[in-house]
């Protein structure tokens, strides 16, 4: 094996053994189980109550305002929580201490939460389809779960950055509490962001999140107008945010640990 | 391995900045070491001994690479933690040990499996090795429950095994024995000396004497920041003025008293302490020449007299270093 081969393996296996470690975490933890299943279905019930009768595609509506309250919980909050966990328990020194890159950790346990989001989506699917009697009407499926994963990577990337912020400093948390809503309702998870003021659109297409979801609406809801440059423009404003956020989550991961290491508060909480 | 000492330590300064304020524009800097040196060499079992505060974490941190020092030389197996740290973590071992620091909701063997895999433990070897882990650290049984079930000692434990499962080159315990009950800390204590069998490096800091004593044939004491000893446990001694101490006891001593015991021959230093109605001189003697039997004839006619010799415990040299330092 090469040593870039060896590398690789040595990733692979850090982001395994993270991903297992979060399993582990949630199923001894049912806490979780309130925001990515249950809360969702909630959501998702009342949104197909107000959205009845409002036409063809208001099913669709519910299920992925809905859903995407499941992903982006999973993916985007509870990824950084967990380093902030890790503080807490004081798992942050020895984990850092470990020879492994923490991206990589940070990475399994997002793609835990991406799988965790995603079969809350799937909960949320088929609890509304069940109250609603019939599944929604989708004219592109392809195209529709193609763009779905993708809204999920976008979320990940910017998991990523939010948890190098967790890793940075022990206030990330209450930063994080004190967005939350308003970065979930600014991406456009629960409804399109044109409905927001103008102001806050240009805010809302620094995030990746926002023209992936935009992009998805306008291939599942036919006469979806959104931000009314079409879903090619969205895909490709949603790569470029993605890539420059990727970009950012590598970077900032390297000067997190340097400066984690400079101050010595890992141990804080 | 190369003959370089294991751990090489040179004017090494540490200092933390705290911010306050509305705005966090008040800056507070705590300089937690002070030009620290230090030499480890292969294969010893080095004790640190300090009161709190004394630098001690700071330093083990910085060693095992968790710390950046703010200036200085810190190098560990030849290498200088603050730039070639990936090359050293797979070769360290850190137990900082307390009821943090491991997961709590999963098992025992979990976390093991966890921190196997981020260690690059070989994957054919890493059920074998847990096992053979928790077995040494004596957890094989309990290793399927959850951590949070562990008792402190227990978790002690884990944090040893974790420690040692990727079989490093250097380990560095934090105060191991701290919190735990006799039984656990002898049992603690047995599994260090056992590594030193293995050709491990130790570097263990410590509050309990006894142990720095029973483990550590050299022994720094660091305080405020310093090192202010650093050799073995009977230069030591005899740096603290001579490993025969003798202890006067009575309801008070005159002062022609102290000075006649300060005359005797070989006598260092006299110190002395007030509990209650009685006063306890301490003798400090670098010489054979004087006796309890020459101390009790200088002193005639105290009700209940008490003169007992006794060797001048670790603990006498670390408490004079620790007092000369503060002084």
């Amino acid at each position: 094996m090469t040593m870039a081969t060896v590398v690789g393996v040595r990733r692979t296996r850090v982001t395994a053994a993270s991903l297992r470690l979060a399993f582990l975490q949630f199923i001894a933890d049912p806490q979780w189980l309130v925001p990515s299943m249950i809360a969702p279905v909630i959501f998702g019930l009342v949104s197909y109550e107000l959205f009845r009768g409002a036409g063809p595609y208001f099913l669709t509506y519910a299920i992925l305002g809905a859903g995407m309250m499941s992903m982006w919980g999973q993916t985007l909050y509870g990824s950084g929580w967990a380093t902030g966990q890790d503080r807490e328990f004081g798992t942050l020194e020895p984990t850092i201490q470990a020879p492994a890159p923490y991206l990589y950790v940070v990475l399994g346990r997002i793609v835990w939460n991406v799988v965790a989001g995603l079969f809350g989506g799937l909960i949320v699917y088929v609890v509304v389809v069940v109250a609603a009697g019939g599944p929604p009407a989708l004219p592109n499926p392809l195209a529709f779960v193609l763009l779905f994963l993708f809204v999920m990577v976008t979320l990940a990337c910017v998991g990523i950055v939010f948890a190098a912020a967790y890793v940075y400093t022990r206030f990330a948390g209450f930063i994080q509490n004190i967005g939350e809503f308003a970065f979930y309702v600014g991406t456009g998870c629960m409804f399109p962001v044109v409905l927001l003021p103008f102001w806050t659109n240009p805010i809302a297409l620094l995030f990746p999140p926002t023209w992936a979801l935009d992009a998805l609406r306008y291939v599942s809801i036919p006469g979806y107008v959104g931000f009314g440059w079409g879903w090619g423009w969205d895909l490709v404003g949603a790569v470029a945010t993605t890539a420059i956020y990727a970009g950012i989550a590598g970077t900032v991961f390297h000067r997190v640990e340097r400066h984690v290491l400079e101050v010595g508060d890992l141990s804080d909480y | 391995m190369s003959d370089s000492p294991a751990i090489e330590v040179r004017d090494l300064v540490r200092v933390f900045e705290s911010r306050k304020g509305f705005l966090f524009n008040e800056v507070n800097r705590t300089q937690a070491l002070k030009g620290v040196d230090l030499t480890v060499e292969p294969g010893e079992i080095f004790g640190l001994l300090g009161p709190n505060g004394a630098g001690k974490t700071t330093l083990v941190k910085i060693l095992s690479t968790l710390l950046l020092p703010t200036s200085g030389t810190a190098r560990v197996l030849g290498h200088d933690v603050a730039r070639d740290a990936d090359w050293l973590r797979p070769r360290i071992g850190l137990v900082l040990g307390g009821e943090r620091g491991v997961y709590t909701r999963i098992s025992g063997r979990e976390n093991l499996r966890y921190f196997a895999d981020l260690y690059g433990v070989p994957p054919g070897e890493r059920e074998p090795r847990i096992q053979a882990v928790l077995e040494r650290v004596d957890l094989a049984s309990a290793a399927d429950r959850r951590v949070e079930e562990y008792s402190r000692g227990m978790k002690q434990k884990l944090h040893i095994a974790r420690g040692i499962l990727h079989r490093p080159s250097i380990l560095f315990l934090d105060e191991p024995t701290i919190g735990l009950d006799p039984k656990s800390a002898r049992e603690t204590r047995k599994l260090v000396r056992s590594l030193e069998g293995d050709g491990v490096t130790i570097l263990l800091t410590t509050h309990y004497m006894f142990e720095a004593e029973e483990l550590c044939p050299r022994l720094a004491v660091l305080s405020k920041g310093r090192i202010v000893a650093n050799d073995t446990v009977d230069a030591l001694r005899h740096r603290v003025g001579g490993d025969r101490t003798i202890e006067v006891e009575a309801y008070g001593f005159e002062d022609r008293e102290h000075a006649a015991l300060r005359a005797l021959p070989g006598v260092s230093k006299v110190a002395s302490e007030e509990f209650g109605p009685r006063v306890r001189l301490t003798l400090r003697i670098r010489t054979l020449e004087t006796t309890p039997a020459h101390v009790a004839a200088l002193l005639p006619g105290h009700p209940e007299l008490s003169v007992r010799e006794r060797r001048t415990s670790l603990e006498d040299v670390y408490l004079d270093l620790v007092e000369e330092e503060a002084t």
